[in-house]
């Protein structure tokens, strides 16, 4: 059974939606706000919150799929590189064809501006909704 | 007196058990969240249910709060299964341990687990699963 399709999600990230992230998440890593601490980093400037690119994939399968992710969603994903905070991100579901008829299963994945992959993993929710 | 430093997350040993930390969802932290994400998804307020990954947020936080991270520490992979809906309006407890603590050239890789129940139910309702990877003997 072939999964419905998913629409993707396209989101403009900025400093002052990880700064308003690092408030509401209470997670103040330098390494999200503190631009000089960041550019003397190793990834050489601040970066978002894992969780909240993440949030980008959460969006798009419940913008999509509704309470079905709601109520019985589960999401499997790496972090494969992380997103500066002027990237642009963009979050995608590939439907999995499946021999259990009991859920619709997904390939996701978010990726920046440039294509690089920044998170990817797989979803899957039940198909009786 | 110094106050004591917060024991790093990367020492904590496999199948340590966090004392149940205060949790809830407030109408201002999902508002603060959703704005933030910048998510303008309705299915929210039509289902009366928090976003998945506000409630994971919200419990990873909630825990990583009583420890301390190393510097260098990377969050490599993240779980999140909804077994139930979370209720905006419901009290919630929140648990959490260490599932699994290995270590691979000069690292530590630490998984924790958390569950979210909502009161008066027996099984969470969303459960997580956070994958830390560590450099060993390193403190903020």
């Amino acid at each position: 059974m072939t999964a419905p399709a998913v629409a993707s999600v396209t989101k403009q990230l900025s400093r002052e939606q990880v700064s308003e992230y690092a408030d509401a998440s209470d997670d103040h890593n330098p390494i999200h706000i503190d631009e000089a601490f960041a550019a003397a980093s190793p990834l050489g400037g601040t970066i978002a919150h894992g969780m909240l690119v993440l949030a980008t994939i959460s969006e798009m399968m419940g913008a999509s799929l509704g309470e079905a992710w709601l109520k019985g969603g589960r999401l499997k994903i790496r972090f494969k590189a992380p997103a500066k905070t002027a990237d642009t991100v963009t979050a995608s579901a590939t439907a999995q064809k499946s021999a259990d008829v009991e859920v619709f299963r997904y390939a996701v994945e978010c990726r920046n501006q440039n294509g690089e992959v920044l998170i990817s993993g797989t979803a899957q929710v039940p198909a009786s909704g | 007196m110094a106050t004591p430093s917060r024991t790093l997350l990367s020492e904590l040993p496999a199948d340590h058990e966090f004392s149940p930390p205060p949790f809830d969802l407030t109408r201002e932290y999902l508002d603060a969240y959703v704005s933030a994400t910048r998510d303008t998804s309705t299915v929210y307020h039509e289902a009366g249910l928090a976003p998945p990954l506000a409630v994971a947020a919200r419990a990873l936080g909630a825990l990583l709060a009583v420890v301390e991270l190393p510097s260098g520490s990377l969050h490599t992979g993240q779980e999140i299964e909804m077994r139930a809906g979370v209720p905006t309006s419901a009290k919630l407890t929140l648990s959490g341990r260490i599932a699994q603590r290995s270590k691979r050239a000069g690292l530590i890789i630490t998984v924790l687990q958390f569950d979210v129940t909502v009161d008066n139910e027996t099984e969470p309702a969303l459960t997580g699963r956070t994958t830390v990877l560590m450099p060993q003997e390193s403190r903020a």
